[in-house]
């Protein structure tokens, strides 16, 4: 009955950024392949939460992707799920220059969360459909994540540009990282307690 | 497959007793002045604790900020749902998160708790549908032996 393909590892992976960027967006579309129109999405309560396979040079891995609130009133509870983290995207609306100025608050609040060095980053920068609205260039963006030795990528939600690109990058340089603790005797790596209880049960 | 289940993460992700008590000092530090943002940070960690004491307090503490500030009505209702959810309270949990449904038809954490609220409910139906059928059928048998020695 057991057909799937064994799990390497499994991967926590956060998204950060302000509010109305796109980081749920981003997320329904790599998940569900799905797309909402901006008047029916609904701001994000708190901390959202998904599960999905991804396979990478015939290599499974388990990505749980957590999706954080951007509103500033949410900012203490979504700092608590920082914990275990091995991947940050940090999203920024490529038409909306404050967006992409505060991702500098974004590094700061991660580095004060996250204590972990090997915790791999990669700047986002959403909705280029909109590329006549553009406030970001290209080049501003790609500058700014190699300040900060960072991974980026721009993509658009709702096209689909970028999405897929984006999360296999990322969890392909996640992979290569020599300083993620795998489990002896076991082909997985060990994340956060808070992880791995986050989908208890669900191994069916 | 695992990621068809339904799931509400904060339902499953408990809080530790340390975070807790940094929420519940600044919480109280700030005395009768509490900040609307301190209460509510406070409430989401007494939502999240496993002890039932915490989680009604929490609860409380919501419904006096869902009262009271309109603009936060959307994070009340889907914390108290969660927080009823939690307490076993599933009529309540329910009406709140279909309140939150009502104003937000496509919000995709509420389209999941309730599922989550559904599976419970039904998982604990069946359950009592077992356990009366178990009474029943032992009823069945007491009353066999009483009617047999009866004869």
């Amino acid at each position: 009955m057991d057909t799937l393909p064994e799990i390497a590892a499994t991967f926590k992976i956060l998204l950060i950024g302000d509010s109305n960027v796109g980081k749920s967006s981003i997320l329904l579309r790599f998940t569900d392949d799905h797309f909402l129109p901006p008047d029916e999405a609904s701001a994000t309560i708190g901390v959202d939460f998904k599960v999905k396979m991804l396979d990478l040079d015939d290599t499974r891995y388990k990505l749980t992707l957590w999706d954080t609130a951007g509103q500033e009133r949410f900012r203490t509870l979504t700092s608590s799920y920082y914990r275990g983290a091995q991947g940050v995207i940090l999203v920024y609306d490529v038409c909306s220059r404050e967006s992409f100025d505060h991702l500098d608050e974004w590094f700061e609040e991660l580095s004060t969360y996250c204590t972990k060095d090997e915790v791999v980053k990669m700047v986002i920068g959403n909705k280029i459909d909109k590329e006549a609205e553009r406030a970001v260039s290209r080049k501003e963006g790609a500058e700014y994540a190699r300040k900060h030795q960072t991974l980026f990528l721009e993509c658009s939600a709702k096209t689909k540009i970028g999405v897929q690109q984006a999360m296999e990058e990322l969890v392909s340089k996640i992979a290569e990282s020599p300083t993620i603790r795998r489990s002896p005797g076991r082909n997985t790596v060990t994340v956060d307690e808070s992880v791995s209880s986050g989908y208890g049960g669900c191994g069916c | 497959m695992g990621k068809d289940l339904p799931y509400a993460i904060d339902v499953e992700v408990p809080i530790t007793a340390g975070e807790l008590q940094v929420l519940r000092r600044q919480y109280e530090r700030e005395g009768s002045k509490v900040r609307v943002q301190t209460k509510f940070n406070y409430a989401w960690g007494l939502v999240k604790s496993s002890a039932r004491h915490e989680q009604e307090l929490g609860v409380q503490l919501l419904h006096e900020i869902h009262k009271e500030f309109p603009e936060r009505k959307r994070e009340c209702m889907y914390y108290l749902a969660l927080g009823y959810y939690k307490m076993g309270e599933y009529g309540s949990a329910r009406a709140f998160n279909e309140q939150l449904l009502a104003l937000e038809p496509q919000n995709k954490q509420a389209m999941s708790l309730r599922s989550v609220i559904d599976h419970k409910v039904s998982q604990e139906g069946l359950l009592g549908m077992a356990m009366t059928g178990g009474v029943v059928a032992l009823a069945g048998v007491v009353a066999a032996v009483l009617f047999k020695r009866a004869k």
